[in-house]
């Protein structure tokens, strides 16, 4: 039960007055940011990352993570009014959500949303609790080989379960470690894929390729879409509010099927995207109105909903306790964490135990601020979003190319977003999936040490891969998730083959 | 003209085929051996090329053999990728970006953003020319309060804002 004693001392240090405006803030932000198509959670930290350099860690992460709370709610308040979602992760929002407002009921469908989205958020940040220093205690144990099998575990679970073509996800992911390694080589000193251009000696710094990928890239094909909002009204009556959240513990068991999907989704990098369709797809199948799914059942809200935020929470589990991330915006987080000089992972639980249960204890916070402002805002950004998007786009635009200028004052690093903003923009178009890009380019050095290290002590030979119990089954588990592809088509006899198309859109533009 | 998407599926692998040639090549020039310490700097690199070139080609194997059996389904080249409308949006949108990263270089952000904002609501929203205006120089003005004052960070001022004293 230690862990209950130093989160009352991370309530201590996350409910000081400072900090609860940092988190106000922060929600706000991030509604901001999750409500307008083409900033994105990811995006959106990445901006206001080059801002918290002076800011003290706590205060810091805290403004970070209430962005992303904020951004995650913020996405679903545009899948319900617009049929448009906000964040990739709430496309399974839309299924139901919309067509219960167009029936009148949009504020039924909105706190449905926002109520299920908190229980997902705080099982979540409950699980968070209950596991993190377990994990980073048996973390502790564990050497270059341990990590490089972590690494590869968790890049292989996303080639197997991503849904895509396989091929499109090594791609990607092998292009993030590329970028990751142009620039001055840790271990040697030498530089590297520079060819001779001064610029590239620094590095291509991930924010760059985040705000150009889902930037720009975002903001691009939500033109060539030529977007329009036609919304349906919501006008927030406090007795529906009240009837439409006692409605909700009627739904426990798609509560706990989808808490449980996004909470496994999460650890695991499969994302809150993944898990909100996964769980929309396994509500129809499991839930006794399933048939009613797709024409405004309200389970069809709760569960994509719950499994999106719980798995949102849980993304920020791995990234705390093992140093990996498993989301984009939690990739991006954890460059953060770098940058401002603490090293994510299990030392940190030791040496800074104020900073992780802060956090941990901010998350209890910053969900439940999120839900009441979320509520309390709907009107407002309701009225933003009929601005035409030929006005909107531009400001977002200049937003992120401010955004590249100020992670290291280069214009270089403008021109570098622009081109990004391409390639994204053709990898979405495509079905790549972008995240295994950002979790490889922040992730890149590392797995690289731990993989030269590994093989430094067994002088080159791969068999300290296998050489105990712990890594072995872990590369094994990892090999397995490598060949899930290969398996399932060897199943269905490669005959569904056309189907995967469909189910690879939501998964390409994974948050 | 009109793009189709196999087409287009194609023509992405061979540029991503060509970046891992590319990274292969620079991988090289760092030697890719097993030196007295280990493994050399171009090691890692280099393989992670070579399966940026692997999975390419799965991708071009794959999309050919999807085209083939698409032909059968829906006729010539299937699915389309972009046509010429849509394309012309997207440059339409994309060029003034490009200018104003252009005029920032050379004049400075609040310039190049000014302009840019300008720009796009004049000609692209179509607004009269000074509500366009009035909207180009808020935004300028938020963003210097924000930056240069409440977050202290200083942006690219170039040559016309320094001749009138702001750093």
């Amino acid at each position: 039960m230690g862990n209950f004693g130093q989160l009352m001392d991370g309530f201590a240090v996350a409910l000081t007055t400072h900090h609860l405006m940092i988190m106000v803030m922060g929600v706000l932000l991030g509604l901001v940011v999750g409500v307008l198509p083409g900033l994105g959670a990811p995006n959106g930290v990445s901006l206001l990352l080059p801002l918290t350099f002076t800011m003290d860690p706590i205060s810091a992460i805290i403004l970070l993570t209430s962005m992303y709370w904020g951004a995650l709610f913020g996405g679903s308040t545009t899948s319900i009014l617009f049929n448009i979602p906000g964040e990739p992760s709430s496309v399974a929002t839309t299924f139901d959500g919309y067509p219960l407002a167009k029936q009148g009921q949009a504020a039924r469908a909105l706190t449905l949303a926002f109520t299920s989205a908190g229980i997902g958020a705080l099982t979540g940040v409950l699980v968070i609790t209950l596991l993190s220093s377990w994990v980073a205690n048996f973390a502790l144990r564990f050497g270059a080989a341990e990590y490089f099998a972590v690494y590869f575990m968790a890049f292989a679970s996303f080639i197997g379960m991503s849904g895509g073509s396989p091929f499109k996800t090594l791609v990607s992911m092998m292009l993030g470690f590329a970028a990751a390694t142009v620039g001055i080589d840790t271990i040697s000193g030498e530089s590297r894929l520079t060819f001779e251009l001064d610029e590239l000696i620094g590095g291509i710094s991930f924010l760059i390729a985040v705000i150009g990928l889902f930037g720009l890239g975002e903001l691009l094909l939500t033109m060539e879409e030529g977007l329009k909002f036609e919304g349906v009204k919501a006008r927030l009556d406090i007795r529906v509010i009240a009837r439409a959240v006692a409605e909700v513990p009627r739904y426990w068991a798609t509560l706990i099927r989808s808490a449980l999907i996004g909470c496994w989704m999460g650890i695991t990098p499969g994302g809150p995207t993944a898990a909100s369709f996964m769980s929309y797809a396994l509500g129809r199948r499991f839930s006794r109105r399933g048939r009613f799914f797709g024409k405004g059942e309200p389970e069809g809200i709760v569960a994509p909903e719950t499994a999106d935020h719980s798995a949102g929470s849980c993304a920020l589990l791995p990234m705390l306790a093992l140093g990996i991330p498993g989301s984009a915006t939690a990739a991006v987080m954890m460059g953060g964490l770098m940058i401002w000089g603490l090293s994510p992972g299990p030392m940190l639980f030791s040496t800074r135990p104020d900073f992780v249960w802060g956090l941990i204890a901010s998350m209890y916070m910053g969900n439940v601020i999120a839900v009441v402002l979320v509520l309390a805002t709907v009107p407002l950004f309701a009225f933003i979003l009929r601005a035409p998007f030929t006005v909107v786009g531009p400001l977002i635009t200049v937003v992120c190319v401010i955004g590249a200028y100020t992670v290291a004052n280069h214009m270089f690093d403008v021109w570098l977003a622009l081109g990004f903003g391409i390639v994204g923009y053709v990898f979405k178009k495509l079905d790549y999936p972008l995240a295994p890009f950002v979790l490889a380019m922040v992730l890149g050095d590392k797995a690289e040490d731990a993989f030269r290290q590994a093989m430094l002590t067994s002088d080159g030979s791969p068999a300290i891969f296998f050489s105990n119990g712990l890594v072995a089954t872990m590369m094994g588990l990892g090999l397995l998730l490598l060949s899930l592809p290969v398996l399932s088509l060897l199943l269905k006899g490669g005959r569904a083959a056309p189907k995967n198309d469909a189910a690879a859109t939501p998964e390409g533009r994974s948050a | 003209m009109d793009i189709s998407r196999s087409t287009m599926d194609i023509a992405a692998a061979c540029a991503t085929a060509a970046v891992g040639a590319v990274v292969c090549y620079g991988a090289t020039l760092n030697g890719t051996a097993w030196g007295s310490s280990g493994p050399e700097p171009g090691y890692f690199p280099f393989y992670v090329g070579c399966l940026i070139i692997l999975g390419s080609a799965g991708t071009v194997v794959q999309t050919l053999l999807r085209r083939a059996g698409g032909r059968q389904e829906h006729g010539a080249e299937g699915e389309a990728f972009l046509d010429g409308e849509r394309l012309r949006t997207v440059v339409a949108f994309f060029l003034p970006i490009v200018a104003m990263a252009a005029i920032s270089a050379w004049l400075g952000l609040y310039i190049g953003m000014g302009l840019y904002i300008f720009y796009a609501l004049r000609v692209a929203a179509g607004f009269r020319t000074l509500p366009s205006l009035v909207s180009a120089l808020a935004v300028v003005a938020v963003n210097f309060v924000i930056f240069e004052k409440l977050f202290m960070v200083p942006l690219l001022k170039g040559p016309v804002l320094e001749a009138f004293g702001i750093y």
